[in-house]
Order: C-alpha cells, then sequence, then structure tokens
C-alpha cells in the first residue's frame, strides 16, 4: 500500500516544501552584505587557558643556596595575564643550547593568582652531569626572553576524586608542585588540606622553608613536616618517609597520597605505601621523566647498547638523517640536531610527541607507555621521548608551534 | 612548492573521507591537520589506565555486516575496517511526559521491536507510529536521490510525494499530522539535542534521516575509541599514496587570481593542482583565511543570515571508574537525563550554567567489556549550550570550579534519576568545557554542531542549493564538514566530505579541460 501523508492540501504541502527554497533565498537576500567576522569570544578566551607558547622575560633570579637551587620569576612579556592554571601542573621550557633546540617540564611553584599578575615561577635545582639545569642556572640572567609552553600536566587535585585530605610526599625539588598547592590553599583557589612530608638531607638544604612554614602558620589546611635523613633537628622528623611516618601524620578517615620528588625517592616510597593498603586510586604520582640507564631494564635488547643508529625525521616535506644512539630517547637525537619538535612531559604520557614510526624498530620501557592509545600501539605510532632506536629507523614528526 | 592534485585542510570526519574519496579516484593527496593527531572530535585521550572517547555516542548508518548502512557501504569502498560494537538499545529515557507523569523508558533498536515497544509504552500508538516509520523511509530513499547527480522531477512525483508533503514542515507539526499519541511523541522527542535545535525548529527531513537511520540499521562504536576510526582512514590515505602531515596548520590559502592554488602553512606552502576542501567553518574561511576582495557577495550574506548561531557547546565529564558496571548497576548504554520532554523549554534552559541540568549518560563497557581494563568500567556524561552567554566572558577563578560543579551536577542527576552512585570509584575524571572543545578544534565557540540547522539553513535547504549549482564559491575552494548538506553528526560529516569530493572532482577539473 502506497504510503500517504500529508498536513494540509496538496497545494499548501507543496508551498512549504518549495518556501525550503524561496525560506533561503529570502533570509540570504535580506541578509546585509558585510565583511565575515571570523572572531569568536569562546576561542578567544580558550586561546588564554591554552595558548601555544607563551613569551616571558625573566624578572627576577631566587637562589637557594643551601639547595644548589634557583627560582626563575617569569613575567609575561607583553605584560598580559598568564595563563591560568591548576596548581600542580606545569609548563615546559624551550631552551636553545648550543646548536641544539630543548625542552623541559617543571613544575610551577607559584599560585594560579599570580598568573594572571603575568607571573609564573619555576625552580630549577642542579643536576649532576645534568644538561639544561645547569645551563640554565649559569646563563639565565634578569631580562632575558623565555619561551614556555603553557600549562600542561594532570598532577592537581580534583574534589570529585581525590579525598579531603592529601598527604604530600615530597623530596628535594619535588616539593615545587606542593609550594603552589599550598599557595592556592592560602589564597582560597583550593579548598583541600594538605600535610606535605618534606624530605631533605639537612636543615641547611630545605628548599622554600621560610616560605613554606609561613603558609603553615597562617593557614590551618596546610602543615608541613620537614623529614631529614642526614641530621637530627628539633621539630623534624629523621629518617626517610615511611610507611610509619605516613600513618603518624595521616588524619582519621581517608586520605589521598600526591608523591613528587627523585626517582630513588619514588622507589622507596612506592614499597612503604603499599603497606598502607589504600586504594590505589588515592596515590598518585607526578611523572618522573624516562629512565637515564635504559640499558640496566631487565627487557632491554641487550645487544643494541652501545650502538648508533640512523634516524630520517620528516617533518612536513623536510627530511633531515640524524644520529641516534641506542640509550638515548629519539626525542634527545631530533634536539641535539636543533630541529624543533612538538613535547611537553618527556616521560612518555601526554603524547605530545607522537609520531609515526615509518620504519625501524624502538624499545619503550613498560613504565613509560601508559600514556599511548590503543590503536597507535596497533599500528606503530610512538611518543619519541620514551623511545629508544633498536635499529636505523624513520620518524614522521608532527610541526611545533613553540618558537 | 611540492604540488599535489588536492589539499585537504582539517582531517576532521569531513577531511578524512574526502581525502579518501580523491585518492581512491587515484588524485594525489595531501592532507594536513593543525593537531598532532587526526580525527577533530572523532579522537581520544589518555588518563590513567583509561582511554576517553571524547565525542562519539553512536555512530548512525553503519548497519550490520549482512545488511549495511552508507558508512559501513562508505568505509569498505575506500578499504577501512574498523572493529565495530553494536549498541542495541537505541536509547534509556528519564524524564517527564508532558502530562507530568514521570516518564522511564527504553526504547530497542529495529523497527518493529521500536514499534511494539512503544505500544507497550502508549497504548494505541501502533499505528501512527509505523506510519512515522515509513515516512522517515520514505524520506531517507528521497534525501539519498536528490544528493545525487541526475534529478528527474518525474520520479520525486512517482516516489517520494510524501517526502515532499512533509519536507517543508518542523517535526512537530508533522508529529501532529502523523497523528502520534502525545506521550509518543514525548519519547520520540528525545533525539532533538543530538541535532541542536529543538522539535518546532528542527526540519522534519533532518530529524528523520538520522532516526530512521538510528532505529531501523541501530547504532554502532568502534571497539577502541573513534580514534580508531581516524587512524585507520589516515593509513588507508597513505597507502593510495596520499601524504599526511601533522602539526601543520593552514594560515591562509594562496589565489591567483580568483582561483585557489594552494595553501600556506606553519611548514610551508603547498600548491594544489585542482583545488582544496578546506574543513574548517566558513566564517573562519571567509573571515581571515582568503583575500578580502574575493569573498562572494552571497557567501557575505549567508554569514550574515546565520549571524553566528551556532547549534550546540558541549559541556562533557569523562570518568574512569574503579568497579565495573555490574557493580555499580549500570545496565544501558545510553540514559538520556533529561528535565522535560518538551523540547522548546528544554532548549531554553539550556541557555545557561544555573538552569542547565540536562546530561547524556554513556557507558562505554556495556556492549563491550574491554573497553578499558578488567574490574573497571568508563562512563561519559554530556550536556549542551545552547547559548554561548555565559562562556563569552572568561572568569579564570571561576573556571576549575565550574567544571568540578558540572561533573557534580551530572553524578548527582544518575544518583537522583536512575539510582547510580559513582562517587566512590571515581579514579580519573576530566572535564571538557567549550573552551575545551574550541581549543582542540578551533571551531568557532568549540561548537561540534556547526550552524543551527534551521528551517531556512536545514540539510534540505542546503542540499538544494548544491543541487542548483556551487559557482557561487570561492573557485576551487569547498568547505565541508558539519556546516555542509549533511550537517551535523559523524556520518553526516563523512557523507558531506565524500559528496563534496565528488563536486570537486566534476566541477574542478572539468573548468581546468
Amino acid at each position: 500500500m502506497a504510503l500517504e501523508f500529508k498536513v494540509r492540501s496538496l497545494g499548501g504541502d507543496l508551498k512549504r516544501f518549495v518556501g525550503l527554497i524561496t525560506d533561503r533565498e529570502h533570509a540570504i537576500k535580506k541578509a546585509p552584505e558585510k565583511d565575515v567576522d571570523p572572531v569568536f569570544a569562546i576561542n578567544e578566551n580558550a586561546k588564554l587557558l591554552h595558548p601555544d607558547y607563551q613569551k616571558m622575560v625573566i624578572q627576577d633570579i631566587i637562589e637557594h643556596k643551601g639547595a644548589d637551587s634557583k627560582t626563575f620569576v617569569f613575567k609575561k612579556a607583553d605584560g598580559s595575564k598568564a595563563a591560568y592554571f591548576r596548581a600542580g601542573q606545569y609548563v615546559s621550557v624551550l631552551l636553545k643550547i648550543g646548536s641544539s633546540l630543548v625542552t623541559r617540564p617543571y613544575s610551577i611553584c607559584s599560585s594560579p593568582a599570580e598568573a594572571l599578575e603575568g607571573i609564573v615561577k619555576i625552580t630549577v635545582r642542579n643536576v649532576k652531569d645534568g644538561y639544561a639545569a645547569p645551563y640554565m642556572l649559569e646563563n639565565f640572567k634578569v631580562g632575558d626572553e623565555v619561551c614556555i609552553s603553557g600549562p600542561e600536566g594532570t598532577f592537581y587535585y580534583e574534589p570529585l576524586r581525590d579525598a579531603g585530605h592529601v598527604i604530600a610526599l615530597a623530596g628535594g625539588s619535588g616539593i615545587t608542585p606542593f609550594l603552589s598547592m599550598a599557595n592556592a590553599i592560602r589564597e582560597g583557589t583550593e579548598d583541600f588540606c594538605l600535610t606535605i612530608l618534606f624530605g631533605s638531607r639537612t636543615e641547611e638544604n630545605i628548599l622554600f622553608k621560610k616560605e613554606l612554614d609561613e603558609i603553615a602558620s597562617q593557614c590551618s589546611k596546610v602543615k608541613v613536616v620537614h623529614v631529614l635523613s642526614d641530621e637530627k633537628k628539633d621539630g623534624c622528623e629523621t629518617g626517610f618517609i615511611n610507611a610509619d611516618l605516613i600513618r603518624k601524620y595521616a588524619p582519621e578517615g581517608g586520605y589521598s597520597i600526591f608523591m613528587c620528588g627523585p626517582e630513588a625517592m619514588y622507589r622507596f616510597a612506592q614499597k612503604e605505601i603499599e603497606k598502607l593498603q589504600i586504594e590505589p586510586r588515592f596515590v598518585r604520582r607526578e611523572l618522573l621523566g624516562v629512565t637515564k640507564n635504559v640499558a640496566s631494564l631487565p627487557d632491554y635488547p641487550a645487544e643494541c647498547a652501545g650502538k648508533t643508529y640512523t634516524v630520517k625525521v620528516v617533518i612536513g616535506e623536510q627530511e633531515q638523517v640524524i644520529d641516534g644512539k641506542a640509550e638515548e630517547t629519539i626525542l634527545t637525537a631530533i634536539e641535539r640536531a636543533g630541529i624543533p619538535a612538538p613535547a611537553r612531559c618527556r616521560s612518555g604520557e601526554c603524547g605530545w610527541c607522537r609520531s609515526k614510526l615509518v620504519s625501524g624498530t624502538v624499545y619503550i620501557p613498560a613504565e613509560n607507555d601508559t600514556g599511548r592509545r590503543y590503536v597507535d600501539k596497533e599500528r606503530g605510532y610512538i611518543h619519541p621521548c620514551a623511545s629508544f632506536p633498536t635499529s636505523d629507523v624513520v620518524i614522521e614528526v608532527p610541526g611545533s608551534y613553540m618558537q | 612548492m611540492k604540488e599535489f592534485d588536492y589539499i585537504v585542510v582539517g582531517s576532521g570526519c569531513a577531511g578524512l573521507s574526502a581525502s579518501l574519496e580523491l585518492a581512491v579516484n587515484n588524485r594525489k593527496v595531501l592532507l594536513i591537520e593543525q593537531h598532532n593527531i587526526p580525527g577533530g572530535c572523532a579522537t581520544s585521550f589518555v588518563r590513567g589506565r583509561f582511554e576517553f572517547d571524547p565525542s562519539l555516542h553512536e555512530l548512525c548508518g553503519v548497519g550490520s555486516a549482512e545488511d549495511p548502512g552508507f558508512v559501513r557501504k562508505m568505509f569498505a569502498k575506500y578499504g577501512v575496517d574498523i572493529e565495530w560494537c553494536e549498541a542495541t538499545d537505541c536509547f534509556r529515557v528519564i524524564s517527564t511526559y508532558s502530562d507530568g507523569e514521570p516518564m522511564d523508558v527504553t526504547m530497542p533498536s529495529g523497527k518493529e521491536a521500536f514499534i511494539d515497544k512503544m505500544e507497550y509504552y502508549v497504548p494505541g500508538s501502533r499505528a501512527s507510529v509505523t506510519k512515522f516509520f515509513a515516512l522517515m523511509q520514505n524520506i531517507q530513499d528521497g534525501l539519498d536521490y536528490i544528493s545525487g547527480d541526475k534529478i528527474d522531477p518525474r520520479e520525486i512525483i512517482k516516489k517520494y510525494v510524501p517526502m515532499v508533503r512533509s519536507g517543508g514542515y518542523t517535526t512537530s507539526v508533522v508529529f501532529d499530522a502523523l497523528g502520534l499519541p502525545q506521550r509518543a511523541q514525548d519519547i520520540l522527542s528525545v533525539y532533538w539535542t543530538y541535532l541542536g535545535v529543538d522539535m518546532e525548529k528542527l526540519s522534519f527531513l533532518h530529524y528523520a534521516s538520522m532516526v530512521n537511520t538510528y532505529v531501523t540499521k541501530s547504532a554502532y562504536y568502534p571497539a577502541h575509541t573513534s580514534h580508531e576510526i581516524s587512524v585507520k582512514m589516515t593509513e588507508r590515505l597513505r597507502q593510495l599514496g596520499g601524504t599526511v602531515m601533522m602539526g601543520c596548520r593552514a594560515e591562509k590559502f594562496l589565489f591567483e587570481g580568483d582561483k585557489c592554488v594552494g595553501v600556506q602553512t606553519n611548514l610551508g606552502a603547498f600548491r594544489a593542482k585542482y583545488g582544496v576542501l578546506a574543513n574548517i567553518n566558513p566564517d573562519i574561511v571567509h573571515g581571515k583565511m582568503v583575500p578580502q576582495h574575493l569573498v562572494p557577495r552571497r557567501e557575505k550574506k549567508i554569514a550574515a543570515a546565520r549571524d553566528r548561531k551556532l547549534g550546540g557547546r558541549m559541556f562533557t565529564a569523562y570518568f574512569g571508574l574503579n568497579k565495573t558496571a555490574e557493580e555499580l548497576g549500570i545496565k544501558d548504554y545510553s540514559i538520556f537525563l533529561v528535565g522535560t520532554s518538551d523540547s522548546v523549554k528544554e532548549y531554553d534552559s539550556l541557555k545557561h550554567i544555573a538552569t542547565n541540568n540536562y546530561a547524556i549518560m554513556l557507558c562505554y563497557n556495556i556492549h563491550n567489556e574491554a573497553f578499558s581494563p578488567k574490574g573497571t568500567c568508563v562512563v561519559s556524561f554530556t550536556t549542551m549550550f545552547t547559548s554561548a552567554e555565559d562562556f563569552n566572558e572568561l572568569d579564570e577563578k571561576e573556571y576549575f570550579k565550574l567544571k568540578t560543579k558540572m561533573a557534580k551536577r551530572f553524578m548527582d542527576l544518575l544518583r537522583e534519576k536512575a539510582g547510580i552512585d559513582l562517587s566512590d570509584a571515581v579514579e580519573e575524571i576530566t572535564v571538557a568545557s567549550p573552551y575545551t572543545f574550541a581549543r582542540y578544534l578551533n571551531a568557532p565557540e568549540g561548537g561540534v554542531y556547526g550552524f543551527e540547522t534551521t528551517q531556512w539553513d536545514g540539510i534540505i535547504p542546503r542540499t538544494i542549493e548544491m543541487t542548483m549549482g556551487l559557482d557561487y564559491k570561492l573557485k576551487h575552494l569547498y568547505t565541508i564538514g558539519t556546516n555542509g548538506v549533511r550537517g551535523d553528526g559523524y556520518s553526516s560529516a563523512y557523507t558531506d566530505g565524500q559528496i563534496l569530493a565528488d563536486r570537486a572532482l566534476a566541477q574542478f577539473e572539468k573548468e581546468d579541460a
């Protein structure tokens, strides 16, 4: 049976249908002929929150003598607001060192409110045999221009996920995201209780002692416990941050553990946290980077150690063949060659450097392979910041917007 | 300057299908994408041990292997093989009937099952709902016919009179003319948010073209997020000899005289022998990417008539949960948590943060247990803002608090309406606002639906306009995507990319010959 359908008379319905065409022509005809405005407020706001990069000027440098560190106070070069962020996030700093073009992630140690004044602070600790840190400590001067990324990372307090009380385990310069959080709690940007167990070698080594103690004295939600490994001092705990110490300062009821510090601290604290038997979702770690000694990992293909391969890097229609050492990441090789490549976390996690492995093979440490997408693993997309060449490779890298 | 036959700018759904359409026709294609991953909305992101799909709820027009829909056929033509999961129910909706009684209905896929279930919920609805489906089928066949190359008006009069007689009306008018009982109308209204226009403004043809496919062909989604589709499409493009560049942002289109001949990008300039397809909103293209003296008068007037009114701005929360769907008591793939079945009132309430109390909940593990690690599941909530007003001014200090507030509101809605409590199982949570979508897509207002498909700018007027000729457009440059002939949605965008690529093949090269 044929389908019969009508709304009005045949003529009326047809008129409406034809009206679809005439309505459109009418709407277009009566509209004014004017230049098209391509600017939308929401998109402009999105750029404020997530800029391609931020041009900063070093406004001040604060030395932390006992801690062999400096805090660099960056001010937005054009005097505008810096991108707002969540306390605990990091920025990636772009550095031109000789012919190399490298980035390094640093937790922001200033507060979110300061970003609205155009200020972003990072603290750089000297690293023995380091590369970028010693360069910055020796060369950065007040007035220098520095290019940094927008805020990145997921190491921040999330009220719908985390407990109302956070026990922070900090080691050395790993205090920086917690300093930002403590500041944010004091200024009212964040609302949770924060107990920082801060491991240092000696009292003299404690980074930001004055600032931390001041915040703790002004704000009842923030408590700081200094834990000294190499000396005994009144008012400080002695030894390493272990399960007993966490229990001693833990509140009644549930709590979350946030951890940021050097690799050795992670490995030690990991075992201690297991003893506490808290739900894994209440334990969060800031990213650690990639191991410096990849050949020591048990599943590393030993025959590759010490070799140098060729890495063909394709960006757009540009191709460049460079050396890639087996025990350095492909990103490191690219940066050494001075090729601009997108990168942020340098831990295999964020996927900013996601690239297509066109040919060849790589080794990816399991602990750094948590951020790749399922289909990327299947189809040979890698994160060069956590991939080590195990043959000659050809890789297609996205263009970078940092400059 | 390196030359290609065609350059496709933007690897959103339309950009991907357009690239493949050109490549399977043996054209040398360059596909550029500003982001470091392809897909636009059709992508994924990882948090902890979870991978999330940022936008896809269900894909229209896939159909089963035995009874393929247009999307499955298109992908087969392109040689793209996706691991599909079927959403066996259409939706569950928890709302209020317009007579004030509570509504909690679950509608199955499949025309017969859907009609039966509707008769169960709304006794006496069978005849009118059956007719409703027959009309939608007529419309779908008719739309395919008029999107083709050759159109014979006699054929339309012979076969598609119901389409013509319903085509000029909004959905609510056609519902009344079909004699659908009010409660059936209330249930059938639920899909309006997938199109971003309320039932009194929404063209019935547009509604029918989507809903008929959803019900008769069922909805599908890829087993490994929509990133699976986008990666496999780009991989296939490479196999077919295409070039793909990521982190490559188009700055300007290059012209010789009035003819578009290429694209200037952050990675250099590229030349297109025949033309360029831009998966970009036309206001952006005409507003700042082409020489202003070349912008056609008609494009300026279309932009002015649209008056920058966008179809919807998404606000979405993604949860990685450390319990299974079963443990949490989640049985449905999608639940519409709606305040009222009156779409006009609902549209109004979705304008502002204070009154937006709407969510579509999805649980990706329902038909696909392995979507997340054993013992876990992934749930997302989406609402839409029908006005930009509350987002035009950025109050940084309130921004992250707003994200938390909305995510909490979603959880509360699910607990109050469906009795499901997620609060003790949250292992990962990420919230995306209109700013987030704007950041990743660069689309105006982060609006994933493009301009509102109101009556004069619905898919039929747009299609007819195309049929009458695209000569008014910039020479050798077409915009494609959600503002195109099929409107918003993944399947619509794939179709639009394909249709416009075919038009380009017919038009751009003819002019050159």
